[in-house]
């Protein structure tokens, strides 16, 4: 189970990913599961060449993502996978990617999003999404930062 | 982490004040007080001076350079002993008070410490109380675990004052949206970071000496002890990102070449050492790829390149004046540069948990706006439309501000781009490039120059082979190259970032990244790094075993009599790499706690009656202690003061 770490984040690839996960967890590879950014190629370009030199980045949709990210977390090679929202996630959990714990790393603020934690919001829909990932056995934990504690979902769920 | 860290910042601070309220013989205080007492004077209007300097190092109003200078301690080292009169000194303090957040980086709204509340009053402390500097490295760390409630408190409030940007743009107030990205934030910085320093100021040296003065002196020497320590640390976080691959040897050169001259090599020779063995290093060793010549890339540029000239594309469709569009309105020069300067100044002045940079990449745009749109609908939706949520690494990321400006010129004049093109690019170039940005900035030029500047603070030729900053002189220029160097590099990237992304859009984006030029800089930087830091490592880190053994009836120390003759400063070396392996591991607050806790405990005389003794430095009588402050015991006493 070589899954080092399956993150939500809104960005996907930035400084807290880059500059503190990866070199945190020794990762040595990043796979992108987004059906948009795996549509558009300079997209697509962009995020394959900002992570560092020597850490390959894959950009694919939920089909092909949860296919790999199967393959993927039977290999020895410590990966960190990257999705834009929760609903990815569930996706690649339902078609039986293997998430032990799901990392909410960074959900920004909008318009009928409700804040769980510092930079961390989830619109009702959202919340939801998680909720049914607790439910399939996947823990949620918020963690912007490798160096940071995690926090339960369970202790900052608005319902409970 | 919040509450943990500022919690043990409290703890430590709860600590200290107790300590200095007790009366002094029921902690068992030695008559034999610590050699450095001395005259305790800040004076109200320094106190002041100090706590707006410590504003000033958080706030906007250095061109966004504040972060990258008045921030780091080396620098808030040298202005507070400029305000206390001794800048030698200051500088050299705040040097070594640097030193454990060499790691420091702060992304996305997180602060693992406020390094700057760590610098401004810890120098203060320390240069006030006359501590050495090796005293000042823990207690100014716990000051910087406390200093975080200020940052995390500003970023909770400043949410509010993004509502009310909210509030102006509905009603289509370009100056008001501007306006509340600076005024109430601001504002409420000024009170939160001038009212608790200026207190910590005029009061935290005699509470610190009175408490120093009462606490039993193998705690003050498990200080000393965790002094030399927590460099390890520092230097151990930064090696999580540049410690890699090829460059690690270069750490061990930087390392032995200090040790070999006994620190009497400037570092500035060091880093030329290192700059030469960097360029050879990419030419022979690492030749850079270009990102081309990978297949898979290939492939994914190869699509890109058709792309490009796609309906959202940003391209910016070369010079503003050129591309006749007819009568159509247009971006001048002025301003841009003046949106550029907005951002460079205000990208964080009201940086909160909601919208991190939102307001300010609203702010950086109202020139923009105000040349572009007439009609209060038009200026209503362009405000709203860059009010969102927004965050990059502020100088690298202007390649997305270019870009949108280009855009919005475009939509303007007739375009057909609507609020998602624009959207998505922010969207989607915000991240990866603030990956590259801080990679850049954050982990790997700033460390380096500091690294730098601390090497050349903490003064050269301290003639021992024991690294000691009890008797070292300071030198106020090493704050003062770093200021220089950090925010030439740091403008210049900036800026031009700012106007390829304007001039070229996309372009301009794949065109660096494909180039090759960024992983260049890292390659080489990293090779320049590990030689600094290597030196560093030697000049701050200090173990001093205590425990001797007996060789034919002579009674030697393990470290001085067997250990420093095969490999001198082994001991440190071994805690540096030992603290990086950890950091794999251990959160970097336990490891904190550890050597802490360790270091204190370490300062115990456990086995004998053996005082291990601040201000005994004669050595004569070992402790039987697990480590020693200063010197490894037997050992030639340093020099403790020059003349």
């Amino acid at each position: 189970m070589s899954l080092r770490l399956v993150r939500i984040d809104d960005r996907l690839i930035h400084g807290q990913v880059v500059a503190g996960w990866l070199r945190a967890l020794g990762a040595q590879r990043i796979v992108i599961v987004d059906d948009a950014a795996a549509r558009d190629e300079f997209l697509r370009e962009v995020l394959s060449l900002a992570a560092p030199s020597g850490v390959p980045v894959e950009v694919l949709d939920v089909a092909g993502g949860a296919a790999r990210c199967i393959d993927l977390a039977t290999s020895q090679e410590p990966v960190i996978v990257l999705a834009r929202s929760p609903r990815t996630v569930l996706a690649l959990r339902q078609a039986g990617v293997p998430i032990e714990v799901v990392d909410l790393g960074g959900l920004g603020a909008g318009p009928g999003r409700r804040r769980l934690h510092r930079t961390i919001s989830v619109s009702s829909d959202e919340l939801a999404e998680l909720r049914e990932l607790e439910q399939l056995g996947t823990r949620v934990e918020i963690r912007i930062v490798a160096d940071d504690r995690p926090i339960a979902l369970r202790s900052v769920d608005p319902a409970r | 982490m919040f509450r943990k860290s500022a919690g043990l910042g409290v703890g430590l601070v709860l600590v200290f004040t107790l300590a200095a309220l007790i009366p002094g013989p029921v902690l068992g205080a030695g008559s034999g007080a610590p050699a450095d007492t001395g005259k305790i004077a800040v004076s109200a209007w320094q106190a002041g001076l100090i706590a707006l300097g410590y504003y000033l190092a958080n706030s906007p109003w250095l061109f966004g350079l504040a972060f990258f200078t008045l921030y780091r301690p080396l620098v808030a080292g040298f202005f507070v002993g400029l305000i206390l009169g001794d800048p030698a000194q200051g500088t050299l303090i705040g040097a070594a008070i640097n030193v454990p957040y060499l790691g420091f980086i702060s992304a996305g709204g997180t602060l693992p410490a406020d390094a700057s509340f760590a610098g401004w009053v810890g120098t203060t402390v320390a240069l006030a109380g006359h501590l050495d500097p090796t005293k000042a490295i823990p207690i100014a760390f716990g000051l910087g675990l406390l200093g975080t409630i200020i940052f995390y408190a500003r970023m909770s409030l400043d949410s509010i004052f993004a509502h009310w940007a909210d509030a102006r743009a509905e009603k289509a107030d370009i100056g008001g949206v501007a306006l509340m990205n600076w005024l109430p934030g601001q504002a409420f910085l000024f009170v939160a970071s001038v009212v608790p320093v200026f207190l910590f100021a005029l009061n935290g040296p005699s509470y610190v000496q009175d408490a120093l003065d009462r606490l039993p002196l193998w705690t003050v020497n498990g200080l000393i002890i965790a002094g030399g320590i927590l460099p390890a640390l520092g230097i151990a976080l930064n090696m999580r990102f540049i410690f890699r691959g090829s460059a690690i040897p270069y750490f061990f050169i930087g390392f032995i070449v200090w040790t070999a001259t006994r620190g009497s090599l400037s570092l500035v020779v060091i880093a030329a050492l290192g700059l030469a063995l960097a360029y050879l290093h990419l030419t022979f060793v690492r030749p850079v790829v270009t990102a081309t010549s990978e297949p898979d890339r290939e492939l994914q540029s190869a699509s890109a390149a058709t792309s490009t000239a796609g309906s959202t594309a940003g391209s910016g469709a070369g010079s503003p004046a050129g591309s006749g569009a007819g009568s159509g309105v247009r971006v001048t020069r002025g301003d841009l540069l003046r949106s550029w300067a907005l951002w460079t100044f205000f990208a964080h002045a009201n940086y909160n948990y909601e919208r991190l940079q939102g307001t300010g990449f609203a702010h950086a745009m109202t020139p923009i706006i105000k040349r572009l749109y007439t009609t209060p609908d038009e200026i209503r939706a362009a405000l709203k439309r860059h009010l969102v949520f927004f965050n990059t690494e502020p100088n690298f990321g202007n390649i997305v501000h270019g870009t949108v400006i280009a855009m919005e010129e475009q939509r303007a004049n007739g375009a057909p781009i609507d609020d998602d093109a624009i959207n998505s690019v922010k969207s989607g170039l915000m991240g990866p490039l603030a990956g590259i940005g801080d990679t850049l900035s954050q982990s790997t030029i700033t460390p380096i120059l500091l690294a730098l500047g601390i090497g050349i603070a903490g003064g050269t030729a301290s003639g021992s082979a024991v690294p000691t900053l009890a008797g070292a002189t300071g030198n106020p220029l090493g704050a003062i190259i770093y200021m220089i160097l950090v925010s030439v590099v740091i403008v210049a990237i900036g800026y031009t970032a700012w106007m390829q992304g304007y001039a070229r859009g996309r372009t301009f984006v794949t065109d660096i990244l494909r180039s090759g030029t960024i992983d260049r800089v890292l390659v080489g930087a990293g090779v320049l790094g590990n030689m600094v830091l290597g030196a560093l490592a030697a000049k701050f880190v200090v173990v001093n075993l205590a425990p001797t053994i007996t060789i034919s009836g002579a009674q030697l120390n393990i470290q001085a009599a067997v250990l420093d003759p095969l490999f001198p400063g082994a001991l440190a070396l071994g805690l540096v790499v030992l603290t990086w392996w950890l950091l794999r591991r251990v959160n970097p607050l336990v490891l904190l706690a550890i050597f802490l806790v360790g270091s204190i405990l370490a300062a115990y005389p456990f086995f004998g009656p053996g005082q291990s003794n601040a201000s005994d430095y004669s050595y004569q009588a070992c402790t039987s202690s697990l480590l020693h402050p200063y010197s490894p015991c037997g050992a030639p006493p340093a020099p403790s003061a020059q003349p």
